[in-house]
Formats: C-alpha cells, structure tokens, sequence
C-alpha cells in the first residue's frame, strides 16, 4: 500500500504540485497545498467535505485520483505525504516524504512519534550501520529535517520522529 | 560538535527557566498575532541602482575571511536577490525567519544598501551600515556557506552569510543561555527572534517609519484584527508575528502554547 500511495502520487504531482496530509489525530481534517509558480495556497477540509473535491477541480487537478489517494492515507493512516527537494554539488535533487503515524498506545506525556519514509529517485550512500550518507566520498551523515535516516532499501529510508512533516 | 543538551544539567535548568517564563505569562495569551505596520519612508536606494552597481561586477576574489563561500555562487546569490526580491529564503527548518522578513523590507527600502553591505562584509569580514558595525565571530565565518539540508539556502551563501551575521550581532531575551554559535544553531534559540529584537532591527536597518503593536506573549487590542491588519496594508506594509504551530502544523499535540513563532510580511 506505501508503494501504491508513493507511486500514485509521483504520477499525480507533475500535472499539478500539491502537498496534502491530515492535521487533526483522528484523520478527518485534510490538509491541502497547492504550489503555483508564485504562491502556495493552504487549505483545509473535512475528508467528507464537497468542497474538497471543488477546489481541486478548481485548480484542474485530478480531483478523482487525488481523492482516492487520500482514502488510501486515510485508511493506512499516513499523515503527511510531499515533495521535497535538497542539493548535492550545487545540483538540485527531489524526493518524495511520507509519514506514518502508529496506531500502538503511547503513554500520556510522552511525545508523538511518526515513521517518516524518504523515496529518492536513485540509489543512495550508506555508512556501516545504514546511515543514510551525503557523498560517497564525503562520510558525513545526510540530515533532512534535521533527522538522521535508515536504510530499508537502496532508495527508501526511514525515521522516527516527532513531526510528521 | 555541540553537547547534546538535554543531557547536560545546566542545559535542563536552562530550558526550565526558560519554559517557566513562558509559562507564566501563557495563561494571558492566545495563539499570537503580533503586528509590525511599518509606514514606507524615504526609500534610500532604487532596485535599478542596485543591479546597474551589482551587474558591473563580473568576478570576485575568494575572500580569506569567508573561507567556506564561493566567490561565483556568492555573487550570483547576490544579485539573485537584487533583480528578484522574492527569491530570499530563510531555509528549512531554520529560525531565520525573522531575519528573511528584514531583509525582503531591506531590499525593497534600500537595495543599493543591501548589496554594498554584503559585498563590503564579504571582503573585508566586517561592514559599516549606517551607524551599525557588524564583525561577525570567527565561528561565523566558518560556518558560512557550509549550512546543508536547508533547501535553496544550500546554494545561496551570501544569504547563508548575512543571516548568521543578523544572528550572531542581534541578541534578546530568547539568546540569553545560547549567545555563541556551535554547529547547528540556526536551528536553535541562537538564530529566535523576539518581538522588541525584530523593532530593534527594523528601526536600526531600514528607513522606514514603523510603529508595532502586541507583545511576544499578548496579542494587540486593536479590535476588528482583519479591518486593522487591512488598513493598514493601505498606507504601509505589516509584518506579522504569529504562531505558526497553528498555521503549519507539523504534529498532532493537543496542548500547544499560544507563542508566536513566525514572522511574515503581509502583502495584496
């Protein structure tokens, strides 16, 4: 299902950019944004909200497919799903940031975790214990947002964090 | 490398009081919006001036005072920024914000200015700006053009340089237990900017006539909040100061204090 999310959303964010993930715990609040060459427009709806489906049509979106990629968020729980981008040599590069929150019980005051997941588009640098690394050559560890990632393939790493995007 | 700072004493009790203070005064707060109008001035410099000073310049000498930034991407930063205004960026997940804010004012009131400080900071190491004397600390210096993961900010030193140097010369209350810069600290309270440090840069930097209302932890009484920021949109522009943890979310915390953390020119 993370594949099917991941890969219907690379297919869906050429034809029109946009970021869109669930802001409220009990995943009813969608969250939107839409990125145009000058602005970016957040919105947020309720997922049973006709106004959702409004707006991307609105903005010539695929608002049948985008809507069922927001079903399959909803239903594996995956908070926040975007593009992001990040530079080696002074080249500009992208990947794709998904987040997961987990359904296990957590105590009271203890903080919030997600699983975020990065998909690059090439296979990547690892030290010896699967550190995502910046360089083959350069052994300095590839931070993004601030996190250290873990290798689940040659593509796809992972972290647990406190934030979601 | 910096310690890791929840496991230091000192660092804890620093954060405690720190917390306490917000704490404090938190009950008197909402989710903030604090707000800078700023009346335009007399605009010192035109952005034509800018970019016929900068376009004149063809090459730059690496400087031995920034040893980490590239003379050719310096200077494309640098006029990157004077023909495109819209083109500075603070980074990701930076406390920079304050300091892009600033310095899109700057570049709208003084663009000449702009380019002549950072070009004179480049050069030399430290600049004279009106009656401000910025020498940035050698820790700065080093670490200029070496800021990664940060999106554009990766490739655009100049910005790299003049953020860390408004850090590094600025300090309030915020700055108190992190005064000098380890590795990292754009990320951390070193880089926040508070409400009386963000006047204190506007009223010193720019030309503008500006008059702020609110505090960092109470909103301003100014009735109607749309038909003020509005209004006065029509005669100058507002810079807002509010709390971005409602505007983008980044997690699903119940409890959030009611602390403005970001600051955004507002603009039709």
């Amino acid at each position: 299902m993370l594949d099917r999310i991941e890969e219907s959303y690379k297919a869906l964010y050429p034809l029109g950019p946009f970021n869109v993930g669930f802001t409220d715990r009990n995943f009813k609040t969608v969250s939107l944004e839409i990125i145009t060459d000058t602005l970016s427009y957040i919105y947020e709806f309720g997922i049973e909200e006709p106004r959702l489906i409004d707006t991307l049509m609105a903005y010539d979106l695929n608002a049948a497919k985008i809507n069922t990629l927001i079903n399959q968020m909803h239903d594996i729980r995956c908070t926040w799903i975007s593009y992001s981008d990040y530079y080696v040599d002074q080249k500009k590069h992208t990947l794709i940031l998904m987040s997961i929150k987990p359904v296990a019980l957590k105590s009271l005051f203890s903080y919030a975790k997600y699983y975020v997941l990065t998909y690059f588009p090439q296979p990547q640098y690892f030290d010896s214990e699967g550190r995502l690394l910046d360089k083959r050559k350069l052994r300095r560890l590839r931070k993004i947002n601030g996190e250290v990632f873990k290798r689940i393939n040659s593509k796809v790493c992972y972290a647990v964090t406190g934030h979601f995007r | 490398m910096k310690p890791n700072q929840h496991t230091r004493p000192c660092h804890i009790l620093k954060a405690f009081v720190l917390a306490c203070v917000i704490l404090v005064f938190t009950p008197f707060a909402k989710a903030g919006t604090q707000l800078y109008p700023v009346l335009p001035g007399k605009v010192t410099s035109t952005q034509q001036q800018a970019i016929e000073y900068v376009e004149k310049i063809s090459k730059l000498k690496p400087s031995a005072h920034w040893p980490n930034i590239k003379p050719g991407l310096f200077l494309k930063n640098l006029k990157t920024n004077i023909h495109n205004i819209v083109s500075i960026y603070p980074g990701k997940s930076t406390n920079f914000c304050g300091y892009g804010a600033l310095s899109y004012l700057f570049l709208q009131d003084d663009p000449l200015g702009y380019a002549t400080l950072l070009l004179q900071l480049y050069g030399e190491g430290k600049a004279t700006f009106r009656s401000i004397i910025f020498e940035p600390s050698a820790a700065i210096k080093l670490e200029a053009g070496k800021l990664k993961y940060k999106g554009t900010l990766d490739i655009n030193p100049a910005e790299q340089m003049w953020y860390l140097t408004l850090a590094d010369h600025y300090k309030g209350y915020l700055n108190i237990f992190n005064r000098n810069y380890d590795e990292g600290d754009e990320n951390r309270f070193w880089a926040s900017v508070n409400y009386a440090k963000f006047n204190r840069m506007t009223r010193e930097l720019l030309h503008y006539n500006s008059k702020a209302r609110g505090a960092d932890l109470m909103r301003p009484k100014v009735g109607s909040l749309y038909t003020y920021i509005s209004d006065h949109m029509k005669t100058g522009t507002v810079v807002l100061f509010i709390n971005n943890r409602i505007l983008y979310k980044k997690d699903h915390i119940r409890l959030k204090l009611g602390v403005p953390t970001h600051f955004i020119v507002a603009e039709k």
